[in-house]
């Protein structure tokens, strides 16, 4: 494997269909974008209507059925809104900040297959380059929250750095006890692996860590720590212009989108569905993030905002140990 | 570690309004916190040396807008005393009935904003709107307005109770009560919430009592002080009333008040409905009395549902000479720089929620 990572770039390029592999991966770029932007798009209107639901409101019902168009209405008002540039910010990273961070995030999407067919590279060590894109977020939100200038926005890109290196660690620890019931880092062989039985049913310990480390990297409630609207205004994008706003609100769809899907590749079978109905894998995939995602909401809908110091000792303390004794549980019950 | 001092307000999110505060930091740790008040000030006690006496209930019950009858029965308490007004019977019982339904509206209001600064998702605070805005439909059954009633005059009321309206409010009280067991076992049961309130944002009794906090805050520093029972005043004596104590001073036993005070203030409605006598509850119409002010100087006290509010007011022949007022809020804010210093930047918002603010009450 370690002559693979080695080799990654310089096989792709001395590959002969270079210039097929290129047009392949774009139109597939094109198919998954439009996959992400709708699950994104309908994932922000589901979560309006959810949490109003819990709260006795209504949600959005003007514009549209029941209120289906009051996102795209409310992207055309920020797009249409001024962008104010900002004396203390250092203006470079400040405007790359965002798009960057965005890039990271659809990178990691576009890694993940969707299908046994419906994939960009099929690498036996998937999942961990996966990781190690998902571990470029926390400084590339450091870059962005930094360079706005602005002490909550400095709050909430350390609190955001913290989180995010910490509760990396046992989601790694997980995905190594993964590997071993799948042996391998092959997103493929992952799921093939999950033909009987889901890891969520041969690990629960395991999904529990991976959910809670999967929460706090999305950093949606309880882990909200970063855009804490009650006590940092809006976090790291305090100072933000309504372009660049509508862009972060899209990167945090975009990123539970990644979340989801993840969770559903690593722990409840990918695009395995019941062999009875005979419906295509995607679909599959889809549903499940859906539904995990819809979890995310009701959290998001009853949690309170936990505390920093709290959210640290949580992760080392309990998350860490709790994923090494997964690991070792793991490897006494299936490997050895 | 350095300190850093960061501005927050007037504008933000969970200010309750437009409270500034500059808060020195050292690292997470709060080293000061100094409000910085008077952006919501409105010169009410000025202007109501310039109005008749009941021309001026819509400006006093416009500084605390979310329990606007309280203010509104602690002026008319204050022109009552000043011109030696008995208030009728029954009046005093529709006066504490409605007065309790306030506190309710009030305290209802209070929990939901706490949650809501500690970073509930709106969804308490949704609740207890909408169970606020059941006690809200009754008060517009009994005075025809929803939130700024002008409802009190000399001697009495503007109207008595409208006819079922005892059954109305039994019934809807009755479901508020079954609500409040929910928010206990919602909140209760919930770690996340029981860690970020219990411990946090002590205010021990003496620093209570040397700040001189009145209302919940004060009973939740194990202080047994309520104007209702310590001052009486209209029938809370003949009512089998006692005050709320608890004693671990901190953020949860500051929510644990309003709840048990919810509580008793129900208890305290069925009770003065069960018995309010007969009779009439109508007081002087606004412009029959010729002031002739008996008691030169008054002040009056009233327990509203966020602190002690006394009404001093110097009387003179058609309008009052000088109205002081003191705002319990503006009192309770002192102790924020005590209650959050050495805690954690993420708790002072919750210390102030539950302190309950409101700036228009602090700046009168």
């Amino acid at each position: 494997m370690t002559d693979e990572i080695a080799n990654f770039i310089p096989s792709l390029l001395a590959s002969p269909s270079l210039l097929y592999n290129v047009i392949g991966l774009v139109i597939y770029a094109v198919v998954v974008a439009i996959i992400f932007s709708l699950f994104s798009y309908v994932m922000g209107w589901l979560e309006r209507k959810i949490i109003a639901k819990a709260q006795y409101r209504h949600g959005p019902t003007y514009v549209g059925k029941w209120g289906i168009f009051q996102n795209l209405a409310d992207l055309v008002k920020l797009l249409s809104k001024e962008e104010i540039e900002l004396d203390n910010a250092d203006r470079l990273l400040f405007m790359a900040g965002i798009p960057l961070l965005v890039a990271a995030a659809i990178f990691t999407i576009f890694l993940l297959p969707l299908s046994p067919t419906m994939q960009a590279t099929n690498l036996s060590f998937g999942i961990l380059l996966v990781f190690v894109i998902i571990a470029f977020t926390p400084i590339l939100l450091f870059i962005a929250a930094f360079s706005s200038g602005n002490k909550f926005a400095d709050i909430s890109a350390q609190r955001s750095v913290l989180i995010l290196f910490s509760y990396e660690i046992p989601m790694i620890l997980v995905i190594a006890a993964i590997a071993l019931l799948a042996k391998g880092y092959n997103i493929q062989d992952i799921v093939g692996a999950q033909s009987p039985y889901y890891f969520a049913v041969l690990m629960p310990l395991g999904l529990v860590i991976m959910f809670i480390g999967m929460l706090a990297e999305l950093e949606r409630h309880p882990f909200d720590l970063r855009e804490a609207d009650s006590e940092l205004i809006a976090g790291w994008l305090t100072d933000v212009s309504a372009p660049y706003y509508a862009l972060a609100l899209f990167l945090d769809y975009a990123r539970v989108f990644m979340g989801s899907v993840l969770m559903a590749i690593l722990f409840f079978g990918g695009w395995l569905g019941p062999p009875m109905i005979p419906l295509p894998g995607l679909f599959w995939l889809i549903l499940k993030a859906f539904l995990i995602g819809i979890f995310i909401i009701f959290i998001r809908a009853t949690a309170f905002r936990m505390r920093i110091d709290r959210v640290l000792r949580f992760g080392w303390s309990w998350l860490v140990p709790l994923s090494i004794i997964n690991l070792i549980i793991t490897y006494i019950i299936f490997v050895r | 570690m350095t300190i850093t001092r960061i501005n927050i307000g007037p504008v933000h999110p969970s200010t309750h309004g437009v409270l500034r505060l500059v808060v020195d930091i050292e690292g997470d740790t709060i080293v000061k916190v100094e409000p910085h008040i008077g952006y919501l000030h409105r010169g009410v006690e000025k202007l109501a040396e310039t109005r008749m006496y009941m021309q001026i209930p819509p400006y006093t019950e416009k500084l605390d807008y979310v329990a606007p009858m309280s203010y509104d029965d602690a002026y008319v308490a204050a022109v009552e005393a000043a011109l030696g007004v008995d208030v009728k019977e029954r009046a005093q019982y529709v006066r504490v009935i409605l007065l309790e339904l306030q506190r309710i509206a009030s305290h209802l209001f209070g929990i939901g904003a706490m949650c809501n600064d500690m970073g509930q998702m709106f969804t308490v605070f949704m609740w207890g709107f909408k169970d606020r805005d059941i006690v809200l439909k009754l008060l517009e059954d009994a005075t025809g307005s929803r939130m700024f009633y002008v409802n009190m005059r000399l001697g009495g009321l503007v109207r008595d109770l409208p006819p079922g309206f005892e059954d109305e409010a039994l019934e809807k009280l009755d479901y508020i009560d079954r609500r409040i067991k929910e928010y206990e076992s919602y909140l209760e049961k919930n770690s996340i919430f029981m860690e970020r309130t219990k411990g946090i944002g002590v205010l021990d009794t003496e620093a209570a009592i040397n700040l001189g906090i009145t209302g919940p805050p004060l009973r939740a520093s194990g202080v047994d002080y309520d104007v209702r029972k310590n001052n009486p005043y209209y029938v809370y004596e003949k009512l089998h009333f006692s005050p709320m104590v608890l004693y671990s001073s901190d953020n949860f036993a500051r929510y644990k008040i309003k709840i048990m005070e919810i509580k008793e203030s129900i208890r305290l409605v069925r009770e003065a409905f069960r018995l309010m006598p007969e009779g009439d509850a109508l007081g002087m119409p606004v412009k029959l009395r010729s002031p002739d002010t008996k008691n030169r100087i008054v002040r009056v006290s009233r327990e509203l549902p966020r602190g002690e509010c006394v009404m001093y007011m110097v009387g003179d022949q058609q309008k009052p000479y000088r109205l002081s007022i003191r705002s319990p809020n503006f009192i309770n804010l002192a102790a924020l720089d005590e209650m959050s210093r050495g805690g954690r930047i993420a708790d002072l918002f919750a210390t102030m929620g539950s302190l309950d603010l409101v700036m228009g009450c602090v700046d009168r």
